[in-house]
C-alpha cells in the first residue's frame, strides 16, 4: 500500500481530548508523525494576571480536572515562598494527603484508560469501580469529587475531624487488596503482555535526551522524583518509595505507575494516623513582595513547573506553566515511529497524556513556511487587524 | 496463567449484586462537607458585598433592596443592597461562604445537588 | 419431504427468518447481560436489542459523496440473506428438511460473506478509517479460516458425511465430537470468536484505533441491517458448533409423542447454544485486543498446527477403527 495519511483526531475515538496526529503510514507500519496539540487552549496564563491571589486559585484548579490540586498546590506554595510565610504543619500534611489520593486516583483513572484503549473493557470498569472508593474520601475530606478547592494562600480551607480521617482509613486495606490484584492481572495477562511489552521503547538516555518526565521517565531507569530530589510538603518526613523500572516499554510505565499507587496508598495511611494537630492557616498579606520564583510539583504525570514574577501588588505579573506532558509529546513521536497503527492508542495512552494543561499555540506562517511564537503586542496587532478585516469592526 | 484470575473474578461478580447504585431510587449518602448549591438567607444578609467582591466567576449580583437589620453590637442599620447568584454560573467553591460576616450565614453552599436546566438566567435569592 | 406449506412456515417463522431474528435479540441480550455483570454493571433490559434495533432504523442513512447509494444498500442485505440461508442447514428441532450431502461446505461458504462484505462496505466507503478496517477484516478472514474449516472437517471425516444432519445423528449414537475431538473442538470456537469478529479478534472494529472500521460509513438502516447481520452471525455459528461438536438437538434416546421429542430437541438446541454463549462471552470478556500481526502469529502458529494435528488424529483414528 503507498503511503497514506490517517489522520488520529482532533476527534478520535481513542482521544479524551482534542488532538491532532496526521499519522503517515505504509500499511499499517507508521512512517511519520506530526503533532498538532493547540486545540485546548483557553488563556489561562492570562487570565491569571488580572485576579488576585484568592480569586486566582479557583482559575488554576481548573486548568486540569485531573490534576487539579497540583496545579493549585504548585501555585500557593510558590507565592508563600515569594512572601516568605510558613505554614503550620497540619496544612502541609493535609496538603500532602490530598495530593497522595489525587495520584491514586490519576494513576487509577489512567490504568482504566491503558485497559480501553487495548479492548479490554473489564479491566476499565474494575478499576473505575475502585477508583470510587477514592473519590468517596476526597469528597469527604474536601468537599468534591473533582476541584477539591482545598488550597489558599497560607493553608487549607478546610480542616478534617478525625472521623473523617477514620472513614477514609477504613476504606484503604480493600484499595490495597484490589490494587495489588490488578498488579498480577497485569502482569500476566497474556493479550495485554502482548499489547504492552516491547512498544514504545524508550532507553535510557533517549528519555533523557527528549526530556520526559514522570513515570514515563522512571520506567526507563531515570531515578528523579520531585518529591525526593527538591522535596517539598511534609514528604520528607513520611516513608515512601521511588518506583522506577527499566522495562522502557508501555508495560514498564504500567508497572510503575501501579507502584506508584501503592506508595501512594501508604503515605495517605501515614498521613492520616499521625496528622500533627494545630491550626491549619496562617493570615497571609494581601500582596507579594517582587520576587520570581520557580516553583516544582511531583504531579502525577510528572515534573509540574509554574514560574511566577510577583511585583508587590496582589497578582502575579507573569505566570508560565510547564506541565509534564507538553515534556512527554517529544517521546511520543519518536518511539511511534516504525510501529504499528493499533500501537497510536497504547503509546499515547501511557505517557498519560492531559491535553488540557497542554495546549500551546503555535502560530504557522504558511507562505513562509516557518513557525514562532507571538509577543503579546504582536498578538493584540494581529487580534486587532483580524476584526478590522474580517468582521469591519 | 493469570488469566485464570481474570476469569475467577468474573465468575465471583456474577454471583455478586453489581456496584451500580440504582439512582434514583437507591441514593448514596452524601458527605456534610459537600459543596452542593448556593442557596441564601435573606434575613440575615447585612448588605456589605463581601461575597459579590471575592466571587471568582462574579456571579453574584447586588440589587437594591433596603430592609433593616441588626448588626452585631445591637445597632440597627439599613442595608441597601442584597445578593442574586446565577445559579449556572456558580462554581461552588464556597469562598462567598467563607468571607461572609454574619453567623448563621447569610449566603452558603447547602448539600443538594445544583442541578441543571435549560435557562442561563435563573437566580437564587 | 415436508409439504410445501410447513416448508415455507419452516423458512419464514420457525425455525426460520422470525425464529433466527428473535433468537439473534434474545443471545444479544444475554451476551451483554452476561457481560455487563462479570464486570459488575447492571446491564441492559431484555429488549433492549430490539429497541437499539428499531431505533437504528429510525435513524437518517446518510451516503458519503461519491459512493454509488445502491451498493452500500445491497451489501449489508447480501450478507443477511447469506447468513440466513445457512442457518437453513443448520439443525433446530430434529434434522433440517433441507440437508444434502456437502451442506457443510455450503453452510461455511455462507457464513463467511459478512467478512467479506465488511471488506468490500470498507473499500467502497472512500474513508481511510473504513478501508484500514476492511483491509483488517479480510485479513483476519485468511488467519483464521484455514483452522476453523480444518477443525469442522474433523467431525466431517469421522462421521463419513458432508452433511451436517448426517452428522448430527452419527452423534445420537456415538460420544459427542467434544468429547472424541477436543483439540478441534476448541479450535472451532475460537475461530467462531473471530468469525464473529469479538474481542479479542475484534480488530476489524477496533474502535480506540480506527474509528469504526468498515462499519464507519455505515448509518440508519444499513447499519441496523449489519448489526442485526452479525447478531444471527452468532446464532449460526453456534447452531452450527453445537451440531457439529455438541450433538445438536437429538437425543441419544427415543422419546415416544413426536411432538415431545421435538420440543425435548428445541430445548437442547436452546441449551446448547447458550452454553456456547456463555464460553464466548467469558472469551470476549476477559481479554484485551490483540494486533493483526499478532494474530497472524497466533493464528498460524497455533491453531493452523492444533488444527491440522487434529485432522491426522482424526484420520489415525479412522484407520485404526476401520469402518
Amino acid at each position: 500500500m503507498p503511503e497514506i495519511v490517517v489522520p488520529i483526531g482532533p476527534h478520535h475515538p481513542a482521544l479524551k481530548e482534542p488532538v491532532n496526529f496526521k499519522v503517515i503510514a505504509d500499511g499499517e507500519l507508521i512512517v511519520r508523525l506530526e503533532l498538532d496539540i493547540s486545540y485546548n487552549h483557553r488563556g489561562i496564563e492570562k487570565a491569571a494576571e488580572s485576579r488576585d491571589f484568592i480569586k486566582v486559585v479557583p482559575l488554576l484548579e481548573r486548568v486540569c480536572g485531573i490534576c487539579s490540586h497540583s496545579h493549585t498546590t504548585t501555585f500557593v506554595k510558590g507565592i508563600e515562598e515569594a512572601m516568605k510565610l510558613t505554614i503550620p504543619k497540619r496544612a502541609q500534611y493535609l496538603r500532602t494527603v490530598v495530593a497522595e489520593l489525587e495520584r491514586m486516583h490519576s494513576h487509577l483513572l489512567w490504568l482504566g484508560v491503558a485497559a480501553h484503549e487495548i479492548g479490554f473493557n473489564t479491566l476499565f470498569m474494575w478499576t473505575w469501580r475502585d477508583r470510587e472508593a477514592v473519590q468517596d474520601s476526597l469528597e469527604e475530606l474536601t468537599g468534591n469529587r473533582v476541584n477539591y478547592g482545598i488550597n489558599e494562600v497560607g493553608g487549607v480551607r478546610r480542616d478534617i475531624s478525625d472521623r473523617e480521617a477514620v472513614r477514609v482509613l477504613d476504606r484503604l486495606p480493600l484499595l490495597e487488596d484490589r490494587i495489588a490484584k490488578y498488579r498480577e492481572m497485569v502482569a500476566h495477562e497474556p493479550t495485554t503482555l502482548a499489547r504492552f511489552r516491547g512498544v514504545g521503547r524508550l532507553t535510557r538516555t533517549e528519555a533523557l535526551s527528549y526530556g520526559t518526565v514522570g513515570p514515563t521517565a522512571r520506567a526507563s531507569g531515570v531515578e528523579y522524583d520531585i518529591r525526593r530530589d527538591d522535596p517539598y510538603l511534609a514528604y520528607e518526613e513520611m516513608p515512601w518509595e521511588i518506583v522506577t523500572d527499566t522495562h522502557g516499554d508501555v508495560f514498564g510505565r504500567t508497572l510503575v505507575r501501579i507502584g506508584e499507587l501503592l506508595e501512594s496508598l501508604k503515605i495517605v495511611r501515614y498521613g492520616l494516623e499521625n496528622m500533627p494537630g494545630g491550626p491549619v492557616k496562617v493570615p497571609a498579606p494581601r500582596g507579594g513582595p517582587r520576587a520570581e520564583i520557580l516553583s516544582r510539583y511531583e504531579a502525577p504525570r510528572g515534573e509540574l513547573a509554574h514560574f511566577m514574577r510577583t511585583n508587590n501588588t496582589d497578582k502575579v505579573e507573569r505566570l508560565d506553566i510547564r506541565t509534564p506532558t507538553l515534556a512527554n509529546w517529544t517521546s511520543v513521536a519518536v518511539s511511534l515511529v516504525g510501529q504499528n497503527l493499533a500501537d497510536i492508542p497504547v503509546v499515547v495512552a501511557a505517557i498519560d497524556p492531559c491535553l488540557s494543561c497542554t495546549s500551546r499555540v503555535t502560530i504557522v506562517d504558511r507562505e513562509e513556511r516557518e513557525t514562532k511564537t507571538l509577543t503579546w503586542e504582536e498578538l493584540r496587532d494581529h487580534g486587532k487587524r483580524f476584526y478590522r478585516e474580517k468582521r469591519g469592526v | 496463567m493469570s488469566e485464570g484470575n481474570v476469569v475467577l473474578e468474573m465468575l465471583r461478580n456474577l454471583a455478586r449484586k453489581p456496584a451500580t447504585v440504582l439512582y434514583p431510587k437507591e441514593k448514596l449518602p452524601v458527605p456534610e462537607a459537600f459543596r452542593g448549591r448556593i442557596a441564601i438567607r435573606d434575613e440575615n444578609c447585612i448588605g456589605c458585598t463581601k461575597c459579590a467582591i471575592i466571587c471568582p466567576t462574579e456571579c453574584i449580583d447586588m440589587v437594591a433592596s433596603e430592609r433593616e437589620v441588626e448588626v452585631k453590637g445591637g445597632k440597627k442599620i439599613v442595608r441597601r443592597k442584597k445578593p442574586v447568584v446565577h445559579l449556572f454560573a456558580c462554581i461552588r467553591c464556597g469562598l462567598c461562604e467563607e468571607y461572609c460576616p454574619t453567623d448563621p450565614k447569610a449566603i452558603y453552599l447547602t448539600t443538594e445537588p445544583s442541578g441543571s436546566g435549560t435557562d442561563k438566567d435563573v437566580v437564587v435569592q | 419431504m415436508m409439504d410445501p406449506a410447513l416448508l415455507l412456515l419452516y423458512v419464514l417463522v420457525f425455525p426460520g427468518l422470525l425464529f433466527l431474528v428473535g433468537y439473534g435479540f434474545l443471545l444479544q441480550f444475554v451476551d451483554r447481560k452476561l457481560a455487563a455483570r462479570m464486570q459488575a454493571r447492571v446491564g441492559p433490559p431484555l429488549l433492549q436489542p430490539f429497541a437499539d434495533f428499531v431505533k437504528m432504523l429510525a435513524k437518517e442513512t446518510i451516503t458519503p459523496t461519491g459512493v454509488k447509494r445502491a451498493d452500500f444498500d445491497w451489501a449489508p442485505l447480501l450478507a443477511f440473506a447469506a447468513v440466513a440461508t445457512a442457518f437453513m442447514y443448520v439443525p433446530v428441532i430434529g434434522l433440517s428438511p433441507f440437508a444434502f450431502q456437502g451442506d457443510l461446505i455450503l453452510v461455511l461458504y455462507l457464513l463467511t460473506v459478512p467478512s467479506i462484505v465488511l471488506f468490500l462496505l470498507g473499500w467502497l466507503s472512500r474513508n481511510i478509517f473504513a478501508t484500514l478496517g476492511g483491509v483488517r477484516a479480510i485479513t483476519q478472514l485468511f488467519i483464521y479460516e484455514v483452522p476453523f474449516f480444518l477443525a469442522l472437517l474433523a467431525p466431517a471425516i469421522m462421521a463419513g458425511s458432508w452433511s451436517i444432519s448426517v452428522i448430527v445423528a452419527w452423534q445420537a449414537s456415538h460420544p459427542w465430537f467434544a468429547l472424541l475431538q477436543p483439540i478441534g473442538f476448541v479450535v472451532a470456537l475460537i475461530g467462531l470468536q473471530a468469525k464473529l469478529e469479538r474481542t479479542p479478534f475484534d480488530i476489524p472494529e477496533a474502535e480506540t484505533e480506527i474509528v469504526a472500521g468498515p462499519w464507519t460509513e455505515l448509518t440508519g438502516r444499513r447499519l441496523a441491517l449489519m448489526h442485526l447481520t452479525m447478531d444471527i452471525a452468532l446464532v449460526a455459528g453456534s447452531a452450527l458448533v453445537a451440531a457439529l461438536f455438541l450433538g445438536g438437538p437429538l437425543l441419544p434416546w427415543t422419546i415416544e409423542p413426536a411432538w415431545l421429542a421435538g420440543l425435548a430437541g428445541f430445548g437442547l438446541f436452546l441449551a446448547k447454544t447458550l452454553a456456547i454463549l456463555l464460553v464466548l462471552t467469558s472469551l470476549r470478556m476477559a481479554m484485551g485486543r490483540v494486533r493483526i500481526d499478532q494474530l497472524n502469529d497466533f493464528g498460524w502458529k497455533y491453531l493452523a498446527s492444533a488444527a491440522i494435528l487434529q485432522v491426522f488424529v482424526v484420520l489415525a483414528m479412522n484407520a485404526w477403527w476401520a469402518p
